[in-house]
This record gives C-alpha cells, structure tokens and sequence, in this order.
C-alpha cells in the first residue's frame, strides 16, 4: 500500500467506440491540494465522476482510504465532498433549506447542521441573504454555497469540479481565500481547472490530463509562476484547438 | 434511511409549495375540469330522467282522444306539452318546420275524427264478438283508422326517439282498451239488461318494477347522476396528471449537477424514490380529498347533485385512493427516470395521460365504444382506477371485489418502480 489516500489504477472509461480515459494511474497523498488541468475533453471531469462514484469505470480501481469506490460505495461517500462544474442547488429553496437538506443526507442532525452552516455561511459571506430563495442571487453567490453544500459533512476529501467558472474577480478572490483555509485544515483537495493562475496559486502538485491520459505530473506549481506552468502545460498537449 | 427519506419528503414539499404553476396544476385544474365536466355533461346524464322535453301538440280532433293524449304526455315521462291547438298558423306543415329547425324536438299531431275512428272500430269490434255469439246480428262495415303523427328532429339520438314512440303507444294504446272496456260493458249490459259492469283495471295485474343492481359509469351500464361519474374521473385524471410535474423535478435534478451531488452522497436510488412516492402520494390523496368535497358541496351550489358516499365504505374508499395514488406516482417516476429533457417528460407524460384517461373511459363512457377500442381501454390503468371507485362508490363492493381492479393498480406500480430504478441508476452513472 502506498500510503496514498486516493489510489487509481489502470482506470479506463469508454463510452462506445470513444475511450474517455485510458489507462490512468494516480495517487493523491493526504493533505495534498492537487491541481487536474488539461484541455477541453482531456478526461478531467470524467476521472472526478469515477473517482468520486458518480460514474462507472470500464476498467481498472478506485480506492479512497483503502475502500473500494465500486465495492464499498458509502464508505467513500462519507469522507468525500464534490463541488459539481453546475450550481447544484435548487433554486426555490433558501440557503440554509438547501443546506439542510444536503447536510440530512450526510445523516447529520438539525442542530449539527444549523451549527455548520451558520458558521459556513459567514465565512462564505453570506448569512445575512441565508434566507432567501437563492435563484434571485447572483452566480458569485450561488457558486460560494454550492462549494459550502459539499463541507457541512467534513469531508477528509473535497473534489471539485471547475468551481471558478463564470464568477467575478472578487467571488473568485473569495472562493480561494476559502479554498486555502480547508486545505490548510487539513482537508484534501482534488480540483479541475483551465486556470493556470490558479493552478499556480493554490495548487501543491498538478497532473496533466490529455486524451484520457496522465501525460504530466508537476510538484510545487507555485515556484514556477503562472507563465512557466502556462508555457510547460503547452509543451505537453500542444497548441492544436480542441474544440470537441 | 428513515431520516433520508423524511429529507426527501421535506424537500420534495417545499419545491411543490413554492411552484404556483405546479400547485395550479395539481388543485386549480382538477377543481376547474370537474365543475366544467360536471356541468356539461349534466343535460346527457338526465336526459331520460328529471329533464323535461317540450313537445308541440296539436289537437285536430278536439274530442276524447285527443284530450287524453295530451293528458298521457303531461301526466307521464319527461314532457312538458306546448298545446298549439288553437293556433291556426301551425299547421301540419309549420310543426314539421319547426322540428327540422330544431326549435322544438318533437311535435304531436291527433288527427280529426279521431275519436269518432275510435268510437266507430271499438263499436266494430265488440259487435264483431257478440255477432259470433248471436247469429242473428247483421254483420259491421269496415271502418278507417286514425293516425297520430310524431315529428321528430333528425339531430336527436335513436334512444330519444324510442323513448317517445315508446310512451306514446303506451297512452294510445291505454285509450283504445279502456274504450273497448267502457263498450263491452255497455253491450253486456244492454244484452242483460242489468247496469253496465266496471270492466276497466284500477291497477295493473302484470306490473314493471326496474332497479339498478349498482349503476357502472364506465362500463356497461350509465351512471346515476354527472356528479357521480365527474369527480372519481377527474380525480384520477388529476392524480395521473401529476406526471407533468413530478417527472420535470427529476430531470431537472439530473441536467442541474444536483443529481452529481446526490449521487456522491450515502443513500441510493431507492430512497429517493421513496421520497418521491411518498411525497406525491400525500398530494394524490389530498387531490382526492379536494375533489370529494367540491363533489359533495361546491357542485351543489350550482345546481348539480352533489357526490353521494352515504353508502360508500370510506375504508374502501381509501384504499382505492391510495392503490391509484401509488400507481399514479409509480407512473410519474418511471416517466422522471427515462426522459432527457424536461420537455420530452411534460409532452410524453401529459399525452400518455389523455391518451390513457380517453381510451379508460374517462372522458368518455367505456361503453359507447367499439369492441376493440373497448378490449384496448380496458388495458388502461387508469380504467382500472376507474372501475375501482366505481365498485366503491356506485356498487357498494366488499374488498373482495375490489380486488380485481386493485391488484392490477399494485402490479402497475410495482413494474413502473422496478424499471425506473433499473432506468434511473443505469442513466446517472453510466
């Protein structure tokens, strides 16, 4: 055994005559913030559903402390949180409604979650508007809770899925800020991004995904500075457009 | 789990307590068709009951017999007479106009002499029996015959004209034997020389009696009232109708990254279909619950006979409420679990359900239709539904005979969840 709290071995993923992912291996040690980039269709989102057990590998292992993503599928979802690509939230409910309902899910009671989330969303910046129907708020906003959606349980794991998308300067400044502070709690962080800054920012290490294939492995991004990370990811995958 | 489950049910209300279009769906619409449907279909279902249809008369005898027909036509069935005897612009001709503009439905013309043609043929008759018994009575000449004429609008339904000639015979054909009667006895009394005998029935030997051995809406038989047929058929509309709704939250879910979530979280598919199927098991029950009472006291208000359950089993009535609720539900998973889009999920759920309800007699009775389309509706699961508060409310039937129609509704339930299950997990983590 590695010592490694996520352990993926020979993970392929096809979906009909396409192979999404082929062959990867990795392994994610605890207290890591690892950064997965590469290009549109590289694979990234599809080896974050498998790893997280949204989606079925063809072939090959999933382990995230030692259990099986396939074989023992509550165990794992008890000590991971996912922060989808989408805001995955429904619209009609206020904040804390909506983070009720994902905190019940965890098996949490009322009192732990009111608890978490009251905390939560002050740190996020949003409790005074926690009671309100969040399809009035603005995509910043509705970004910082579906990110806090995925911390009410503690998960030992965070996986997160483009979450900087489509939000302002300030948002995102704040998602970081966020970001940093459960990673520095001792929180694992798996996350995709287009971002090289914010690769570059965040990250202890960054895997270069392309054609369903780990193609580069990066220790310490930050040392290197946003341009070089730009200049080496280009290196690796190319400059052909990926428009698929 | 348990807690799991209560999340969903909690969740799942408060999406369907702020969604104004959806509640409007599920209790505005069902309210709104079952008066609309109620009202207009109110005049068929008394057609041959308390509604009264006016009939032209016209007297050209102005004797016995004509008086007796517009007697037979007031005293009994559903006329009311409109006497145009004395009016000389409606004539034989202007009555026939009248019928074929539809302003009227039926006219009656008595014939002159009438009651002389009566008075000649019975005298004829009884003359003919005593001559057989005495010989030496000279032999009657042949007599004409009167004919009253009935002109029936051509738009009218074949059981309407039946029911007219039906009870005009019956009245002509009263007039003819208590005629023969009064004469026999004259003859009997002129040939005995005491006083004429009382021939004539005061009360019929061989009488009618008719019952209804528990009328079926949508089966063979008509219902007792438009009440009593409108609020089971729409409230099982309404309950199926819940798949527009029910289907479009589950594929939101999936294209919003919520179902994502979901499905990294502890707990599987078959509690949030448990959820589900709870929550809107409770909305089915309370769309029943509405409609039974506007059935019972808003139909009233204008003018219809409100829903009768005073002999209804409420235990019966309740299990019934529930196998259609959860067969309803069941139906709108499934429906949830194979649509993409949230409009392919409203246009295939909304269609399957008028689809379903027109071909199961909802809409329209079971048993005007042909044999196939009869064999096809009885397929329907909302036929079943129907039939099944049918034997509640209208047959009186014990749980044994509920069963027929019940198991078939668990069964339907039971394939929808398995294969929407099947469907669900297959879809969200292929």
């Amino acid at each position: 055994m590695s010592g490694a709290i996520i352990r993926v071995r020979g993970l392929v993923k096809r979906y009909g005559g396409r192979t999404a992912l082929n062959g990867i291996d990795l392994d994610v040690q605890r207290g890591e913030f690892l950064g997965l980039l590469g290009p549109n269709g590289a694979g990234k989102t599809t080896l974050l559903s498998i790893i997280t057990g949204v989606r079925k590998a063809t072939a090959g292992t999933v382990h995230v402390q030692e259990h099986d993503i396939v074989a023992e599928p509550d165990h794992v979802h008890a000590m991971i949180g996912l922060v989808p690509q989408e805001i995955a939230l429904y619209e009609t409910l206020t904040a804390r409604e909506n983070l009720r309902y994902f905190g019940s899910m965890h098996g949490l009671d009322k009192s732990t979650i009111t608890e978490r989330s009251d905390a939560l969303l002050e740190r996020a910046g949003l409790k005074d508007r926690a009671d309100e129907r969040i399809g009035g708020w603005s995509g910043g906003m509705q970004r910082r809770l579906n990110l806090i959606a995925a911390l009410l349980h503690r998960p030992d794991v965070l996986f997160l899925d483009e979450p900087t998308v489509g939000i302002d300067v300030q948002s995102r400044a704040a998602t970081w800020d966020l970001l940093k502070e459960i990673h520095a709690g001792g929180t694992t962080v798996v996350y995709t991004s287009h971002h090289m800054e914010e690769a570059e920012r965040l990250c202890t290490r960054v895997v270069i995904v392309d054609h369903g294939q780990v193609v580069g492995n990066i220790e310490a991004p930050g040392a290197e500075g946003a341009a070089r990370l730009e200049e080496t990811f280009l290196r690796i995958t190319g400059k052909a457009l990926r428009d698929n | 789990m348990v807690k799991r489950i209560l999340a969903h049910i909690r969740k799942e209300f408060l999406l369907l307590v702020r969604d104004r279009g959806g509640l409007a769906l599920l209790y505005l619409m069902p309210v709104a068709l079952v008066t609309i449907m109620a009202v207009v279909q109110d005049a068929p279902f008394r057609d041959f009951s308390d509604n009264r249809i006016q009939v032209l008369f016209k007297d050209l005898d102005g004797s016995g017999v004509g008086a007796r027909v517009r007697e037979g036509l007031m005293s009994a069935g559903p006329f009311s007479v409109l006497d145009v005897s004395a009016d000389s612009a409606m004539d034989a001709a202007a009555l026939r106009d009248a019928v074929r503009r539809g302003e009227h439905q039926v006219a009656v013309i008595v014939p002159q002499r009438a009651s002389e043609v009566l008075k000649a043929a019975s005298a004829k008759a009884i003359a003919k029996v005593f001559t057989q018994a005495d010989s030496s009575v000279a032999p009657t000449p042949s007599i004409d015959t009167a004919v009253v004429r009935v002109i029936i609008d051509p738009t009218v339904k074949q059981a309407f004209r039946g029911l007219v000639n039906s009870h005009l015979a019956k009245v002509l054909a009263e007039i003819t034997s208590d005629r023969l009667l009064n004469d026999m006895g004259a003859q009997i009394a002129a040939l005995t020389g005491t006083e004429a005998p009382q021939l004539k029935l005061e009360e019929p030997i061989l009488r009618l009696h008719q019952e209804l051995a528990g009328a079926e809406l949508s089966g063979e038989r008509v219902a007792e009232n438009s009440t009593q047929h409108n609020v089971p058929a729409w409230t099982i509309f309404a309950m199926f109708f819940i798949v527009v709704l029910l289907a479009g939250n589950m594929v939101k879910e999936r294209s919003s990254g919520i179902m994502t979530r979901l499905l990294t979280m502890p707990g599987g598919t078959g509690e949030r279909v448990a959820g589900r199927m709870l929550t809107y098991l409770l909305v089915c029950i309370s769309q029943a619950v509405l409609l039974v009472l506007v059935g019972m006291f808003i139909l009233p208000m204008i003018g219809l006979a409100p829903l009768d359950l005073s002999s209804a089993s409420l235990l019966g009535l309740l299990l019934v409420t529930i196998c259609v609720g959860a067969a309803a539900t069941a139906f709108g998973v499934l429906v949830g679990a194979l649509s993409s889009t949230q409009q392919r999920s409203a246009v295939f759920g909304s269609t399957a359900v008028v689809i379903l309800s027109a071909i199961g007699g909802i809409w329209v009775p079971l048993y005007i239709m042909p044999e196939g389309m009869k064999a096809i509706g009885r397929l329907s699961p909302l036929n079943w539904s129907m039939e099944a508060f049918n034997s509640v409310l209208l047959r009186h039937g014990s749980f044994g005979e509920l069963m027929p129609y019940v198991l078939p509704l668990i069964a339907f339930a039971g394939v929808c969840l398995i294969v929407a299950i099947l469907a669900e997990t297959a879809i969200s983590r292929r």
